[in-house]
């Protein structure tokens, strides 16, 4: 397991048992990332390439959308609310679609026999090949929803039944010897034992859920969005706005992370197993 | 023996396994009545089905041919009359050491705290009082075990069925546990069916040892052991009788 068994909050763990020269690299590594990337910025507009902006040009994009800006012509916490309405709902949905299906198709060898084919197919196709015809089909609102909904599906799924299938036969049999039914061995033994590995998938889900985001976002999307920011941005020049929108997509993406993180965490530490 | 007393009766028990070619026979002709309150213990060379047999009498194997009753009634699959103890203990890790006591309270739908009731006293029958709110990552092997134990007992089966329960631990540990075991069978008068390989546990726990035969196996020698408890493993009568049993194990080995 990636944890220590500290139940101190998680970056205080963290900083806690680093030694000095960890911690100094930590803590000089975006700085150093912030510089080089601002030298080579002024050292590219020297040379006459206008494409990536110095990191206080992006700032001041940033500051600047925080009203308004010229590509969605709305506040920032507008778009940050869009996209995080469409990325919690095509998430959620995945959830509610694949934990039951992972637990149906894990424990039943009928079930996966028919289903494999099909979503072996549809598997390696990425989310983003979905956009047009989500687009064309399902409109503005739930296109991208769906796109979202088909990036976070999968890995859910197959984490899912990895789980229903790691269960140790040794805990079927003691729930068997002491007098469960099948649907019994299902909600007491398989399920629980599913549990951190959902929790698992889930943290997966997130970090493609927001790589979705702006494949989602590509064309339009109802209600602006910060990969709206990053496309439009870029088209009518303003790269500034298209970098704010990049940065703004990490930052919600590291909250998020963070979130599923310590969710999985506090289950873990819910079923006495950390 | 009167047949009122017998609690579990095998009669002409027949094992096989399909195989690429044909069929494995794993038991064959086996024969084994248990009284009530006895403790058996079953010895016998590894891959001679002494497991195969215990899980049989737990309902996870089916039988081939031949019967197999509990208390006169036929075993068809696994109950809950029939508690069984796993070598490698089998805890729930996302439940503590009440919670796994209570498992098969739970799915019998018995209130919680009746639940409770319960397994508070099998919880402290096995020594674990103070221990109740913990998890298996907690405990060192002989309370995992001490926990399989109390929650085999929770369901007050009629014969306590025990895999090598004592295998996965360390020298030192097994004895203690063997001693444990004794007086918690002295204190609930439990019908013990104890698969071994230790000539030595066996004849330290035993009432009655089943010497099986390599496959398939059968019943080769039934020995009754009328040492006194707490028996002495120094004494000249154990050395003799573990030698004894010893030389007849080892027979088989070389004479197969």
């Amino acid at each position: 397991m990636n944890y220590s068994s500290e139940t101190k909050s998680g970056l205080r763990a963290y900083l806690a048992r680093s030694d000095p020269l960890r911690i100094g690299l930590m803590v000089s590594s975006l700085p150093l990332f912030i510089a080089g990337w601002w030298l080579l910025s002024i050292y590219l507009q020297g040379q006459n390439f206008y494409y990536l902006p110095t990191p206080l040009e992006v700032w001041n994009a940033l500051v600047a959308s925080w009203e308004w800006d010229p590509v969605t012509h709305q506040p920032l916490l507008a778009n940050i609310n869009a996209s995080l309405g469409r990325f919690a709902l095509g998430f959620v949905i995945a959830i509610v679609i694949a934990v039951p299906l992972g637990l149906l198709i894990g424990y039943s060898y009928l079930i996966d026999a028919f289903s494999k084919p099909i979503i072996e197919v549809l598997r390696p196709v990425p989310p983003i090949a979905w956009v047009p015809f989500l687009l064309l089909s399902l409109g503005l609102f739930w296109g991208p929803v769906i796109t979202i909904f088909i990036g976070v599906f999968f890995p859910v799924l197959s984490n899912v039944i990895f789980g229903v299938r790691s269960v140790d036969p040794l805990l079927i049999d003691v729930a068997k010897t002491q007098g469960a039914s099948n649907r019994q061995v299902f909600t007491k033994v398989i399920f629980p034992f599913s549990i951190p590995f959902i929790m698992a998938g889930l943290k997966i889900g997130v970090g493609i859920g927001w790589m979705c985001i702006v494949a989602a976002e590509l064309f339009a999307a109802q209600g602006g969005g910060v990969g709206v920011l990053i496309t439009a941005g870029q088209t009518i020049g303003r790269y500034d706005i298209m970098f704010a929108g990049m940065v703004v997509v990490g930052l919600l993406g590291i909250v998020t992370l963070t979130v599923s993180e310590y969710l999985e965490k506090r289950v873990k530490i819910w079923m006495g197993m950390m | 023996m009167d047949g009122h007393d017998v609690i579990l009766s095998i009669k002409n028990l027949k094992k096989t396994f399909p195989k690429d070619d044909g069929a494995m026979v794993a038991i064959e002709n086996f024969n084994l009545d248990v009284k009530n309150g006895d403790f058996v213990c079953i010895l016998g060379p590894s891959g001679c089905g002494k497991t195969t047999l215990l899980r049989m009498v737990a309902g996870l194997e089916p039988l081939t041919s031949g019967s197999m009753k509990v208390r006169g009634e036929d075993i068809e699959g696994p109950g809950s009359d029939r508690g069984m103890v796993f070598q490698e203990f089998g805890l729930f890790p996302w439940r503590n050491v009440k919670k796994n006591v209570e498992f098969g309270l739970e799915l019998k739908g018995i209130p919680s705290e009746k639940r409770a009731e319960i397994s508070q006293k099998y919880v402290e029958l096995v020594g674990l009082k103070g221990f109740e709110r913990s998890y298996p990552k907690e405990l060192s092997g002989g309370m995992k075990q001490r926990v399989g134990i109390a929650r085999a007992l929770a369901n007050d089966p009629a014969v306590l069925l025990m895999d090598e329960p004592f295998g996965a631990l360390d020298a030192q540990t097994r004895n203690q546990m063997q001693m444990e075991l004794l007086r918690i069978w002295k204190e609930t008068k439990k019908t013990v069916l104890f698969v071994t390989h230790s000539v030595d546990e066996a004849v330290f726990l035993a009432d009655r040892i089943v010497v099986m035969t390599s496959r398939p196996g059968t019943v080769k020698n039934l020995w009754n052991i009328d040492l006194p408890r707490p028996r002495d493993r120094a004494s000249s009568e154990f050395i003799a009788l573990r030698k004894n049993i010893l030389d007849e194990l080892e027979v088989q080995k070389t004479g197969a």
